[in-house]
């Protein structure tokens, strides 16, 4: 396993300046240069949306900045939330006067560094709420929710919100919307090898040659089961089973995203999609712009994750809203 | 016997110093259950509470105000946030007042029960609460130094040996419990490397 890179302990920073320099419409901020923003500054009287969470995830979560999505991003180290520092500034600089929502995953150390950010932004008066990304099957029962990882459905979450927020909605209706994004949002990831992160000799687990592991996370966090590898279609299968026995009661209609952890082909997830949509087809649900391609990454894991998004009218039109951000255009 | 800022300081120099041989085993021990940094990631945080020169603060609490934004600023992982976070809450415990070595049981038991808060972790899950714990206990009527350090490491010692052999419930390492067992936690070992090195001068 090799990396393109200079010093490990230059990772981050040298792919955020790269990053800001092929894209203009992003800007890097903050003492430490770790918030991402959009180049203009803040909105007058738009909610702001700040997000935030370690590397390795790219295009999530700084990848998203941009019109329709998120205002600002603070970034930590290689699967390392981002210090109080940084999440203090990418709330302020989200400000507009209106407040601000903070959207991120459920992982202990982001929740830690945004509550501590929040407790110490109390005295400047800017209004905060916070939604946190919980849409990982395979991390909690469906009766603790509240448990359960933020994976790559966390992008329905900026979408409508960022939407919201772009048409003027107040942050308690930006705030309502993402929760009522998240709720709507079940993923499912599988893993066929491992990654490493920058400053370590080997990769952060072991997975056999032939084996694959139904639910793992992210960060290579265990999942449901481990066997031998099985063919794509059976793969897929599973996964919109477990994806669709989880979800609450809703209607006709959903938006699918196939996503690569990586290391994998996008032929690979054309292949794992024809059976999904088929499956969902099956069930009697019509997709709605399905989203195949790189969309939350841990380093060059090779495996993929499916998320469904479930639709109202609502949901529905905040997702088709145009967005653009460099990883993402919609409209 | 009253503790001084000149104390804290020589205190984060040991601390400092003990990183160069702790890095590597707490590398290694983190990889077992966690992605492997919980070593380097201390390191920063550490060598940050050193750059920012606690000796030049004017009194105990002004220190660990100084030493909670460095450690702050140079991480954002969940036991470095929490490291930090409890030198900011020592900070506000100890705001115009002098500390006093008799003190450190009940500072130390404040910073554990700040840290459980925070982050939700609870006593016998076998997190460095449980180090805390022990050495808050171990630090009741100790006056000095030589006494408090002595009793620390006892209680280091001991608290590592007493958890080694149970799960871990907390963090990464909790789904996978079972592995765990015979391991140790990579942040009480953390804990417990950096007790032996306030205690005993080089």
């Amino acid at each position: 396993m090799k990396k393109l890179m200079n010093d490990p302990a230059h990772y981050v920073d040298e792919a955020l300046d790269g990053l800001t320099l092929a894209h203009p419409s992003l800007m890097r901020d903050g003492s430490a240069g770790r918030v991402i923003r959009r180049a203009e500054a803040a909105r007058k009287g738009k909610v702001g949306i700040a997000s935030g969470g370690g590397s390795g995830h790219l295009p999530l979560f700084c990848g998203y900045v941009g019109q329709g999505l998120l205002d600002t991003c603070s970034i930590g180290n290689v699967f390392e939330g981002p210090n109080v520092d940084s999440c203090m500034e990418a709330i302020r600089l989200a400000d507009g006067g209106q407040g601000v929502l903070r959207l991120y995953g459920n992982y202990g150390g982001d929740r830690m560094n945004f509550d501590m950010a929040g407790e110490m932004l109390e005295d400047e008066g800017i209004r905060c709420t916070t939604v946190l990304g919980t849409d990982d099957i395979a991390s909690g029962g469906p009766d603790e929710i509240e448990r359960r990882r933020g994976v790559a459905g966390l992008i329905y979450a900026y979408k409508c919100a960022g939407a919201a927020a772009e048409a003027g909605a107040d942050l308690e209706e930006v705030t309502r919307l993402a929760a009522k994004a998240v709720a709507m949002t079940r993923t499912i990831g599988v893993g066929l090898a491992a990654c490493r992160l920058p400053s370590a000799d080997r990769p952060s687990f072991e997975l056999g040659e032939n084996e694959i592991e139904m639910g793992i996370g992210i960060h290579g966090e265990p999942g449901i089961w481990r066997d031998t590898l099985r063919p794509s279609d059976a793969v897929a299968d599973e996964m919109v089973e477990r994806l669709l026995a989880d979800l609450p009661p809703s209607g006709a209609e959903v938006s699918v995203l196939v996503n690569g952890l990586g290391a994998t082909p996008l032929e690979e997830l054309f292949i794992l999609y024809r059976r999904v949509h088929k499956k969902l087809a099956e069930a009697g649900l019509r997709v709605v712009m399905p989203l195949i391609g790189n969309y939350v990454t841990s380093m060059e894991m090779q495996g993929a994750s499916v998320s469904l998004f479930h639709l109202d009218e609502e949901l529905k039109h905040l997702l088709l809203a145009p967005a653009e951000c460099p990883f993402w255009r919609v409209g | 016997m009253e503790l001084t800022v000149a104390q804290m300081a020589e205190g984060v120099r040991r601390a400092n110093h003990a990183m160069v041989d702790l890095e590597q085993a707490l590398n290694a021990a983190d990889a077992k259950l966690g992605d492997g940094d919980t070593g380097s990631m201390l390191v920063r945080v550490i060598g940050g509470m050193a750059a920012a020169a606690p000796e030049t603060a004017t009194s105990v609490s002004e220190a660990f105000g100084k030493l909670a934004r460095a450690g702050m600023s140079a991480t954002g992982s969940s036991l470095g946030t929490l490291f930090a976070g409890a030198m900011l809450l020592l900070a506000k415990q100890t705001k115009d007042r002098p500390v006093d070595w008799a003190d450190l049981s009940a500072l130390v038991g404040a910073a554990r029960d700040g840290m459980m808060a925070r982050g939700g972790a609870k006593l016998g899950d076998k997190t460095v609460l449980d180090m805390m714990d022990a050495l808050a206990a171990a630090l009741e009527g100790k006056t000095d130094a030589a006494q408090a350090g002595k009793a620390g490491i006892e209680a280091a010692e001991r608290t590592l040996e007493a958890y080694r052999d149970r799960p871990c419930k907390m963090g990464r390492a909790k789904f996978f419990s079972e592995k765990s067992v015979g391991l140790d936690d990579p942040g009480m070992l953390a804990f417990a490397g950096l007790v032996r090195a306030l205690a005993t001068a080089k």
